[in-house]
C-alpha cells in the first residue's frame, strides 16, 4: 500500500496540513485477514447473552453453562449468574458465514497495517433474551434481514 | 423418601407427596403447613404440608412428633419413618423450590419476592389436598411476614376453613411439627445427595449447613467462585451472601435492568436509539440521520474495525 | 444488596465476531486473496468508514455492525465483552466513486476516471477501481468516449438518476418479499389525503426505499431523487416544532405515544405492548427539547408545513 506525502504546504495551512497527514495515514492503514488461518479455524458452539460480562478470554463455558442448557418444545432455557434466560438458535442468512476474527498482536500506532487470522467458523448461533421468550421481533433476528436488502441495494441494475 | 422425581431436573420446583389417606377423603381434617431451608444460601427451600383427620390429633400427638429444628437429623428421620407407617390416617406434600428457582425469581426483572414465593407454594400445596378431595376444616401455619397478613390471604382463599396463622406453630400444632419434619427431611436429603448438572469433577460435599454464618458454608463459597459463571446453580445467587462475594471476587455482569427496574432500562435504551436518530451523539459534520431500517436494527456503520 | 459496579469502557478490543459472504472466506479459490478492511470515504457523511476489498480487489463489501447494549458472547470455552455482531454484505462501488465523478464532473470534461477518483485522505479509493462491477457500471451514470484503447468518462446526472430509480425500484422488491414493515413514517397530509389506501402503502414503500438508498449518496443527490420519484419533500422534524408546542406534549407526553399506535398499528401488532410503554415512557423522560421533536415526528396529526 502506497501512501501519498503531502508535498506542498505554505505556511499559513502548515497546521492544516499536518492534521491531514495524521487522518491520512490512519485512514491509510490496512487490515487483512489472513485467510491461510481457515483452516486451522475451529467450529466452536457460539452464545450471544443479554448482558456485558466484563471479560475476555477463557471461560467454563461447558462446564456450566452449556451442561445446564435445557431444549424443550422450541424453547430453550437456561439460567446465567442466577437470571433466567430464555433463547433461539439463529442461522446465518443463506449463503454468509460466522466468522471469528482475531488479532493476535496490536499495533502500537493507528498508521500501522494490522492483520487478523480466523479463529472460529460457525453457521449457527444461539442467542439469549433476559427472561423474554424470543420472538421474530427481536432486534438481533430483525437484523438478519440486512443482507438480503444490501443485495437489492448494491445489486447491478439492468440496462 | 424418595426424592427420585426432584433429583431427574434440580432446576426446577417440584411436587412430591404421599398417597391420600382414605379417611382423609371422608373425615373433617387438619392440615398443618411449615417450611424447610429458607434462611440458607444453598439448596432448595421445602415447603411441606401435613394432613389428619381432626379426630385423629390425639393418635399424632402419640406419635411424638416436635418443632424439627430441636431434633436431631436422626431423630427426624425416625419421625419421618412413623408417619409414613401412620400412612392410614396421615398424608404429606411437598414443593421443592430448587435454588435456581429462588435465585430467578427473585432476580427477576419484576420482582419475585421470597415470601411471595413462600406463600405461593403454601396455596398451592393446600390447593393440591383440596383437589385430592382432603376434608379440610382446619388450617395451621406458620408464620411467614406479618401473622394477620398471611392469615387473612389464606382465610380468603380458602373459605370455609379455619385457619390458624401463628409463630413457632411448628411447636404448638403436631400437625404443623409433622409437616415441619416432612419438609426438614426432604431438605436434608436434597441437599446431601445433591448432583451438580455442572460438570465441575470432584465436588467437595463438605458445604457445612448452607447458613451464610457457616464458616465451612463460607469456606465453600470461596472456594468454588468462578469469575465468569459465579457458582453452580447450587448456590441462591439472589442471597446478599452470594451477591458480597461475586461483587468483590468475580468478572462484573451488567443487565439493562441493573439498579432501575426493567422499563426504566428499556426506555433509557429506546430513548437513547431515537436520540442517535436524530443524529445526536454524531459529529457536527454528519448530521444526517441513519434511516431507521438501521437504527430500529441496531445497526451502525463502523470507521475501524 | 450491596451497589452494582459501574460499568468500564471496553478498549481492548482483539476479537469480532462477524458473519460474511461465503465468498469472502473461501479457500478454494486459489486466486482469492486475502481480504482487506480499508478506511473510504463515506458517501453520504464525507466521513471514513470501514470496507472490505476481496479477490484481489475485484470484490467490495461494507462493513456495519448489529451493536444492542448489554451484550456478549461465549465462543466455545471462551467468552468476549464485544457483543457485536459485524455484518460484511456486498456494496456497489458506484455508491463511492459517484462524489469523484461529481466533483470533476462539474468542470465538465470527460476525463480518464484513474486521474478523477484520488483522494490525498484516503489512499485505498484507488482500488476501486480494480472492482469487477466498477468498469461495468461506469456507463450508469457518466457518458462514456473511447479514443484509441483509453476510455473517458464525464459525470451524467440524469443517467445517474435513472440508476438510482432503478435501485429504489428493487429495493421496494426487496422490501416487499421480505415484509418488511415501512408504515409509520412521516407523510403530507395533503397526499394522505388526496390519495387512496394502496397509494399510500406504495408511498411507504417509495419513501422508505429513497431512505435506504440514500444512504449512500450525498444529500443533494437524495433531495434529487425525491423529485424525481415523485415524492413530496417533508419538512424536518425540527420544523415541526410549533405545532407540537401547542399540544403541551411536555405534560402529556403519552398522548403522541397514543397517536403513534394508532397511527401506525399494523407495525406494533406484533408487539407486546410492554415495549410501547417503554417508549411512551421514554417521550416523558427525556429531556424537552428533543422530546418536542420526537412527538412532533410520530404525532400525524400536525400540520405538516409543506414546502
Amino acid at each position: 500500500m502506497k501512501r501519498q506525502e503531502v508535498t506542498y504546504r505554505t505556511p499559513e495551512t502548515a497546521v492544516e496540513g499536518e492534521r491531514s497527514v495524521q487522518r491520512m495515514s490512519s485512514n491509510g492503514s490496512v487490515t487483512t485477514i489472513q485467510l491461510g488461518s481457515v483452516d486451522q479455524a475451529d467450529r466452536p458452539q457460539v452464545h450471544l447473552l443479554p448482558c456485558e460480562i466484563e471479560q475476555d478470554g477463557p471461560a467454563e463455558v461447558s462446564c456450566y453453562f452449556t451442561c445446564a442448557v435445557k431444549d424443550r418444545k422450541h424453547e430453550m432455557s437456561v439460567s446465567f449468574r442466577g437470571r433466567g434466560l430464555k433463547g433461539q438458535e439463529v442461522s446465518c442468512p443463506h449463503g454468509y458465514t460466522g466468522l471469528v476474527l482475531k488479532e493476535d498482536h496490536k499495533p502500537t500506532t493507528d498508521q500501522e497495517d494490522r492483520t487478523v487470522r480466523v479463529s472460529s467458523i460457525f453457521s449457527r448461533f444461539t442467542y439469549w433474551n433476559l427472561e423474554t421468550p424470543p420472538n421474530s421481533d427481536d432486534v438481533v433476528v430483525m437484523a438478519m434481514a440486512w443482507p438480503e436488502l444490501a443485495k437489492a441495494i448494491h445489486g447491478s441494475v439492468d440496462d | 423418601m424418595d426424592l427420585s422425581e426432584f433429583e431427574a431436573d434440580n432446576t426446577v420446583s417440584c411436587r412430591l407427596s404421599s398417597a391420600i389417606p382414605d379417611v382423609c377423603r371422608t373425615e373433617d381434617c387438619c392440615l398443618g403447613i411449615d417450611e424447610a431451608g429458607r434462611g440458607p444460601v444453598l439448596g432448595p427451600m421445602v415447603y411441606g404440608i401435613c394432613f389428619c383427620p381432626i379426630s385423629k390429633k390425639d393418635d399424632l400427638k402419640g406419635l411424638k412428633v416436635a418443632d424439627s429444628k430441636t431434633l436431631s437429623e436422626a431423630e427426624r428421620e425416625n419421625l419421618f419413618h412413623k408417619l409414613d407407617e401412620a400412612k392410614s390416617f396421615v398424608g404429606w406434600a411437598l414443593q421443592v423450590l430448587s435454588p435456581n428457582t429462588i435465585s430467578t425469581s427473585m432476580l427477576q426483572r419484576a420482582k419475585y419476592n421470597l415470601n411471595a414465593l413462600s406463600h405461593d407454594a403454601a396455596i398451592s400445596l393446600v390447593q393440591y389436598a383440596l383437589d385430592c378431595g382432603v376434608q379440610l376444616k382446619e388450617l395451621f401455619v406458620d408464620t411467614v411476614g406479618p401473622a394477620e397478613k398471611y392469615q387473612e390471604k389464606l382465610s380468603q382463599r380458602f373459605p370455609g376453613v379455619v385457619v390458624t396463622v401463628r409463630p413457632k406453630a411448628d411447636s404448638l400444632f403436631p400437625i404443623v411439627s409433622a409437616a415441619s419434619i416432612c419438609a426438614k427431611v426432604a431438605r436434608d436429603h436434597a441437599v446431601k445427595s445433591w448432583k451438580f448438572l455442572e460438570d465441575l469433577g470432584d465436588m467437595d460435599a463438605d458445604y457445612g449447613s448452607g447458613y451464610p454464618n457457616d464458616p465451612k458454608t463460607k469456606s465453600w463459597l470461596l472456594k468454588y467462585l468462578d469469575p465468569v459463571f459465579g457458582y453452580p446453580q447450587f448456590v441462591r445467587f439472589s442471597w446478599s451472601t452470594a451477591q458480597t462475594l461475586l461483587d468483590s471476587k468475580a468478572v462484573p455482569v451488567h443487565w439493562d435492568d441493573d439498579e432501575e427496574d426493567g422499563e426504566k432500562a428499556a426506555a433509557r435504551k429506546n430513548c437513547a436509539s431515537m436520540l442517535s436518530y436524530f443524529g445526536r451523539g454524531k459529529s457536527q459534520s454528519t448530521a444526517r440521520e441513519t434511516h431507521r431500517f438501521f437504527s430500529e436494527r441496531r445497526l451502525k456503520t463502523l470507521d475501524t474495525l | 444488596m450491596t451497589t452494582k459496579k459501574k460499568r468500564s469502557s471496553n478498549t481492548q478490543n482483539d476479537r469480532w465476531v462477524v458473519i460474511a459472504p461465503d465468498s469472502v472466506a473461501d479457500t478454494s479459490k486459489t486466486d482469492n486473496n486475502d481480504p482487506a478492511f480499508v478506511r473510504l470515504r463515506n458517501p453520504a457523511t464525507g466521513e471514513a468508514s470501514l470496507y472490505l476489498f476481496s479477490s484481489g480487489d475485484s470484490e467490495l463489501y461494507e462493513v456495519k455492525a448489529f451493536d444492542e447494549d448489554y451484550h456478549s458472547w461465549f465462543v466455545g470455552q471462551t467468552v468476549q465483552r464485544d457483543g457485536r455482531l459485524l455484518y460484511i454484505t456486498p456494496m456497489d462501488p458506484m455508491y463511492l466513486l459517484l462524489p469523484y465523478l461529481i466533483k470533476v464532473g462539474k468542470e465538465g470534461k470527460f476525463q480518464p476516471v484513474q486521474q478523477v477518483v484520488m483522494d490525498e485522505d484516503f489512499p485505498a479509493c484507488t482500488r476501486l477501481l480494480s472492482c469487477s462491477r466498477t468498469q461495468a457500471s461506469l456507463h450508469h451514470v457518466a457518458e462514456e468516449k473511447e479514443v484509441g484503447s483509453q476510455r473517458f468518462h464525464r459525470y451524467n446526472q440524469e443517467k445517474t438518476m435513472q440508476w438510482l430509480q432503478k435501485k429504489v425500484d428493487k429495493t421496494v422488491k426487496a422490501l416487499k418479499m421480505r415484509n418488511i414493515s415501512v408504515g409509520g413514517g412521516v407523510k403530507s397530509t395533503t397526499y394522505i389525503r388526496m390519495k387512496q389506501e394502496s397509494d399510500i402503502q406504495e408511498e411507504d414503500y417509495l419513501r422508505y426505499a429513497h431512505g435506504l438508498i440514500s444512504e449512500y449518496i450525498s444529500e443533494d443527490l437524495s433531495k434529487e431523487l425525491l423529485n424525481v420519484l415523485g415524492l413530496p419533500e417533508i419538512s424536518s422534524p425540527k420544523e415541526l416544532e410549533p405545532p407540537s408546542k401547542k399540544r403541551k406534549l411536555s405534560d402529556k407526553p403519552v398522548e403522541a405515544g397514543e397517536d403513534y399506535t394508532k397511527f401506525n398499528s399494523a407495525d406494533f401488532i406484533r408487539k407486546p405492548p410492554k415495549k410501547m410503554t417503554a417508549a411512551q415512557k421514554s417521550l416523558a423522560k427525556v429531556d424537552k427539547t428533543g422530546m418536542k421533536t420526537m412527538s412532533s415526528f410520530f404525532s400525524p396529526k400536525v400540520k405538516t408545513e409543506n414546502n
